[in-house]
């Protein structure tokens, strides 16, 4: 079972969270430009959306009604 | 809604009594509503969004004769009033179910939309784009809906929904909100400047926050229908998954409550003014700690509000357990869907491998587990401020880190640039945001596309959905004209014949349904 989902309710298993955690802030570090990559490349992604009109695009969407 | 009979009224309670078999334990019955906006951009000319939507149902007319029909997986499809489409999920036992059922409409929607296009394009230009919109607000400010529906057995009064559930509801945005860039700054729900009636009978005329038309769709002397209107719509399958499956925890407290005729613990937490109190939810970001007074004289944070409530949960699920999950269990589904493993990809809040996931608790049968470690999480890292810890489920935590790192690239970004994007990821049929980040493993996703792909088409096998299911099959095949509702499934030519299917988690055929489906050749 992954810890992840564990009920981190007893002491031993606030403990294990804990270094877990720990662990997990320096695999945060490491990862940390690997996450700017990727938003990098989802920015790339949707480059091409930023450049037709905004505004036209936002005021397009007006709806009448429902719930 | 033309067509449709109200179910569980007073009238057919008078000729079909129905007992539920399901009146003890956890057992429940969820549904996701949700309304879709509709857009056009890039055409030669102008085009009406209403004239869109009609386009896109034009199959649904051909087949059906109406805007409003059911689907063989069990579920409802319509054009809601104003030229909504709108999709209304089988009845799910379990969270997991009404996820894929969800995303289900959500690719119903978006072929009929890219159908429309091709046809659009003809008159238009090779350039019109339909938008169809799984949000709730559109740019002039009107919003529409996502409503959830729970089964809640009958002995529990509105007044302790109103008291002791809605608290619980505003407050869980902190991890449901599907978040919204507007001129006073990025709040993180959709519609909290929108809903002001705490409780109401109406949804059109008002914009309540739990609505009590009562309308159980089942025995009226065991259930009512629970219809959630606070949330927001989600693309975020964690998020969907989550807000049913957390709400359905705290309504099992406050039913054991009143079936033993003890107190809930949740008395006292109700607000003064829960549309304020949810606008101020709605601006977390601003003022994490800002503090809401409750009707005791207490004042208390939204998130240690949430943790009051996992507080209480958490206990009470350590007394029951067994019986909770159980009742997650009790449906014995027959299709593949029935594995019951919740599979999650990308990296979990404390360093979990890519493709590890709920999977191994869930098919051990203690579902109720995962649901609580999840909801700890979530509130632990709004609690740490650590927000990015939660852009990979929680939609307005994923916008929000995208729309800082745009920011960061581009300092001269539009507001109207970020209403643009954050109306793109809510876009299923032409956006780009939301796949972008589900293919590159940035948003986590419950379940796989070939299981979604499975619920356009079957109805979830452990519910009264799974005869429905099998009667719109069966007609559609025989070319008979037929009429449904979630309670009745009537042939309407050329010999009328009905079958009543009163009890919702009934899933084995009844000697009507039998002769109805005779009827049909089956």
């Amino acid at each position: 079972m992954p810890q992840q989902f564990e009920q981190p309710q007893s002491q031993s298993q606030e403990t294990h969270e804990d270094e877990a955690l720990a662990q997990s802030a320096t695999q945060a570090a490491d990862q940390s430009q690997d996450q700017s990559d990727v938003l990098d490349s989802i920015l790339d992604d949707i480059e091409s959306t930023l450049e037709t009109n905004a505004e036209e695009y936002v005021n397009s969407f007006v709806q009448k009604g429902g719930e | 809604m033309p067509q449709l009979r109200d179910s569980g009224t007073r009238a057919l309670h008078a000729t079909e009594p129905v007992p539920s078999a399901e009146m003890d334990g956890f057992c429940r019955i969820f549904g996701v509503e949700t309304e879709y906006g509709v857009a056009v951009t890039g055409a030669e000319k102008p085009v009406d969004a209403g004239q869109v939507a009609m386009t896109m149902f034009q199959p649904i007319v051909s087949r059906s004769r109406s805007t409003n029909t059911y689907l063989t997986n069990g579920s409802r499809l319509y054009l809601d009033v104003g030229s909504h489409p709108e999709y209304a999920t089988a009845e799910a036992r379990d969270p997991r179910e009404a996820l894929a059922q969800d995303l289900a409409g959500e690719q119903v929607m978006r072929g009929l939309a890219l159908k429309a296009q091709t046809k659009l394009r003809e008159s238009y230009g090779a350039h019109a784009t339909i938008h169809v919109f799984k949000n709730n607000v559109d740019s002039a400010g009107h919003a529409f809906g996502c409503h959830e529906n729970y089964l809640v057995r009958r002995f529990v009064p509105l007044e302790a929904v109103e008291h002791q559930l809605l608290p619980f509801l505003i407050t869980r945005q902190l991890y449901t909100g599907a978040g919204r860039m507007t001129p006073d700054g990025f709040q993180i729900t959709q519609r909290a400047d929108f809903l002001d009636e705490a409780v109401s009978s109406a949804t059109t005329r008002s914009r309540p926050m739990v609505n009590t038309r009562d309308e159980p769709h089942a025995d009226p002397d065991s259930f009512r229908r629970l219809h959630v209107i606070i949330g927001d719509s989600n693309r975020s399958q964690w998020s969907t998954w989550m807000k049913l499956a957390v709400t359905h925890l705290v309504l099992c407290v406050i039913e054991e409550a009143f079936r033993r005729g003890e107190p809930s613990g949740f008395e006292d937490w109700a607000f003064v003014d829960p549309a304020a109190a949810n606008r101020a939810v709605s601006r977390f970001l601003d003022a994490p700690d800002a503090v809401l007074p409750l009707a005791s004289g207490e004042s208390v944070s939204a998130l240690a509000l949430q943790r009051r409530y996992f507080r209480a949960v958490e206990s009470f699920v350590a007394d029951h357990r067994e019986a909770m999950d159980a009742a997650f269990a009790a449906g014995v589904p027959a299709t593949g869907l029935s594995e019951k493993t919740v599979e999650t990809t990308g990296e979990g809040l404390s360093g979990m491998t890519a493709g590890a996931g709920l999977a191994s608790d869930y098919s051990a049968g203690s579902l109720t587990t995962v649901i609580l470690g999840e909801w700890d999480r979530a509130l632990r890292a709004l609690e740490q401020g650590d927000y990015d810890a939660l852009a990979d489920r929680v939609d307005w935590a994923a916008k929000r880190r995208v729309f800082e790192a745009l920011r960061r690239r581009r300092p001269e970004v539009t507001f109207a640039q970020l209403e643009q994007l954050e109306l793109d990821y809510h876009d299923i049929a032409n956006g780009r945001l939301y796949g972008s980040l589900t293919a590159r493993s940035q948003m986590r996703r419950l379940l796989t596309a070939d299981e979604t792909e499975r619920a356009i088409h079957e109805a979830p096998q452990d519910t009264r959905a799974a005869l429905r299911g099998r009667f719109v099959e069966a007609a559609l095949a025989s070319g008979a004209q037929f009429s449904a509702d979630w309670t009745h499934l009537t042939v309407t030519a050329p010999e009328r014949r009905e079958a009543v299917l009163l009890d919702p988690f009934e899933a084995a055929p009844t000697p009507e349904f039998s002769q109805l489906m005779e009827s049909l050749g089956r």
